[in-house]
């Protein structure tokens, strides 16, 4: 009790994140929450862009289902329909992204999906969002 | 790994009031039954067998085929139907060779092709499809 009570004085001014440290006893807690800032940051910085290689499996997905041949150029400005998707294509779509990368996309969001840059996007958005809630 | 998915027993709900609602259940159900594939796969060990792909297809193969009604309450019941299957598939009140007879190798879906007649008779290939041809 003494020696805690030293330790308090010596950090007499701590920022929020020591005395997060201190009071709780993992540390991992102010860690991720200094990564979740960062990579906040971070994605304000790419802004709207989703990462190239995420869009390319989002394209391979897409030809897999769509039964589209190999070489067929697929910007990601695409849209689904236009590749001849129709709705429940659109939705086997979500679902095949939702085991590829893991995550769980709401009835809401998959309503808005309509181009390959979009599909890529919300999973980014939602990659992201699953380690923090991991971490929490 | 994402929140594993569980199914939801819910009882009968009213019927659908128009066309659009009706589809809004077709894809929820949709949703539903490709979340659980998952479980089902481990349930019957059939990780060797098929492919989750497989059989996404094979479900969004069956609803395609009732693809052109338009009455919502056929729908309705279509889907109803749907539902107990998915639910008995889930409760593993079904057995390994129901799944695969039914939605791994089928008519059209993976052809079975150590067959035992090659084919030289059309009316044979024809005789279960239908008499007249």
């Amino acid at each position: 009790m003494a020696s805690l009570s030293t330790t308090s004085l010596t950090f007499k001014a701590p920022t929020t994140r020591a005395s997060q440290v201190l009071r709780k006893a993992s540390s991992i807690q102010s860690i991720s929450f200094g990564r979740f800032q960062s990579s906040k940051s971070l994605r304000l910085q790419i802004c709207c862009a989703a990462k190239a290689e995420t869009v390319q499996k989002v394209s391979d997905i897409v030809k897999e289902q769509l039964a589209l041949s190999a070489d067929t150029a697929l910007t990601a400005e695409s849209k689904f329909s236009a590749l001849g998707a129709d709705s429940l294509d659109t939705v086997e779509i979500v679902m095949a992204l939702e085991e590829k990368f893991n995550i769980s996309v709401e009835e809401a969001d998959a309503q808005n999906i309509t181009t390959i840059q979009e599909a890529a996007d919300l999973i980014e958005d939602l990659v992201q969002k699953k380690p923090a809630a991991e971490a929490a | 790994m994402a929140a594993p998915f569980t199914l939801r027993k819910i009882g009968v709900p009213p019927n659908s009031a128009n066309l659009t609602e009706a589809r809004r259940r077709v894809f929820d159900f949709f949703r539903a039954s490709c979340r659980s594939i998952p479980t089902i796969m481990d349930i019957y060990n059939l990780q060797d067998v098929v492919a989750p792909s497989q059989l996404r297809f094979a479900i969004s193969a069956q609803i395609r085929n009732n693809a052109h009604i338009t009455d919502p309450k056929v729908i309705d019941l279509l889907l109803f139907k749907g539902m107990e299957e998915l639910t008995d598939i889930v409760d593993h009140a079904k057995q390994r060779h129901h799944i695969i007879g039914q939605y791994v190798v089928g008519e059209g879906l993976v052809q079975n092709t150590g067959s035992k007649d090659q084919g030289k008779s059309d009316f044979l290939k024809n005789f279960y499809t239908s008499n007249y041809f």
